[in-house]
C-alpha cells in the first residue's frame, strides 16, 4: 500500500498519488465497526466448565435402597442414610465406604436445603467409589 | 515545513489494534458470578462441553447464557437443544447453582428437565480455594 503512494517515488509519480488520508480513515471506520459488531465471547458451552459432580436423574420407581437423605436443622446439615444421621462430609464418606457399590446411591434432599448440601452428598459418594450417583428430586 | 510520515504510524497502529483483538480475553466477562459449591468435583470423567448451562442464582432466578429464563423458556430451549442434539449425540446439561439456593429450586428445574426427556445432567462446583 505505501509503496504505491510515498511522495516523491517514480511509481507514485506514475500511477498519480492515490489518496490515503481517505483510505485510512475508511480502514479505521471498518475496524471500528467490526470491533463494536463482532462477538468476541466465546459460547457459554464453550468456555472451560468448572469442576463437575455427577448426577443422573431417576425416577421413583428405579430407586436403589441406599439413598442418602439430605437435610437442615439447628446444627447445620444433616445426613441421613437409613437409620444414620452423620452432621458432616467426612463421616458420611466413612460411611458409605463400608457399603456395596454395584447398586448405586440416590441422594435426595429436603426442599429447604441448600445445594451446598447435595452437592457434598455427591461428593462424598464420588470419593466413596460409588459410580452410580442419582439426585432424585422432590416430586420427580 | 516539515511533513510527518504518517504511513509507518499507521502501520504501527494497525499491528497494535490486530494484537490486542487477538490476545484481548472478553468470555470470561459474560460469565455469570455464582457462588458455586466448593467441592473437589469429578476429574475423571471424560472432558464433554456441555450442550446447555443453566445457572440457578441464590434468588430463585434461572440463566441461560446470562439471561434469565422462565420454567416455560427453559423447556423450550432444553427440547429445542435436545432435537438439534438427535439420537446419537449426547445431551449434557450443566447446571451451576448458588451453593445456599434451596433444593426446591434444583428440584423444579430438574423436573422440568426430566419431564422433556433430559436423563443425565452435571452440578457444577468450584474446588475450595479455587476460582468458579
Amino acid at each position: 500500500m505505501s509503496a504505491f503512494t510515498r511522495p516523491g517515488s517514480a511509481r507514485s509519480r506514475r500511477l498519480g498519488a492515490l489518496p490515503l488520508i481517505s483510505l485510512i480513515d475508511v480502514v479505521f471506520l471498518l475496524l471500528i465497526y467490526f470491533l463494536v459488531t463482532s462477538d468476541f465471547s466465546q459460547a457459554e458451552r464453550r468456555l472451560p466448565s468448572a469442576v463437575q459432580t455427577e448426577g443422573g436423574g431417576v425416577r421413583a420407581a428405579e430407586l436403589q435402597p441406599q439413598i442418602i437423605e439430605v437435610s437442615t436443622d439447628l446444627q447445620g446439615l444433616r445426613f441421613v442414610v437409613g437409620q444414620v444421621v452423620m452432621r458432616d462430609q467426612a463421616s458420611l464418606q466413612a460411611f458409605l465406604e463400608r457399603l456395596p457399590r454395584e447398586p448405586g446411591v440416590a441422594v435426595r434432599a429436603a426442599p429447604d436445603t441448600p445445594i451446598s448440601g447435595i452437592a457434598a452428598a455427591l461428593q462424598a459418594a464420588k470419593d466413596a467409589g460409588f459410580e452410580k450417583r442419582s439426585y432424585v428430586p422432590r416430586g420427580g | 515545513m516539515i511533513t510527518v510520515d504518517l504511513t509507518p504510524m499507521i502501520d504501527v497502529v494497525l499491528q497494535l489494534i490486530i494484537f490486542f483483538m487477538l490476545t484481548s480475553r472478553f468470555g470470561d466477562l459474560r460469565r455469570t458470578e455464582i457462588d458455586l459449591p466448593k467441592q473437589p468435583g469429578d476429574h475423571t470423567q471424560a472432558k464433554r462441553e456441555p450442550a446447555l448451562i443453566i445457572d440457578l442464582t441464590g434468588d430463585g432466578r434461572m440463566l441461560v447464557d446470562s439471561r434469565s429464563v422462565s420454567l416455560v423458556e427453559l423447556e423450550r430451549l432444553t427440547q429445542a437443544g435436545l432435537a438439534s442434539a438427535g439420537e446419537t449425540e449426547p445431551f449434557d446439561v450443566l447446571i451451576r447453582p448458588d451453593r445456599n439456593a434451596p433444593a426446591q429450586d434444583l428440584d423444579r428445574v430438574l423436573s422440568r428437565l426430566a419431564a422433556v426427556g433430559v436423563r443425565s445432567w452435571k452440578l457444577g462446583t468450584v474446588e475450595p480455594g479455587g476460582e468458579p
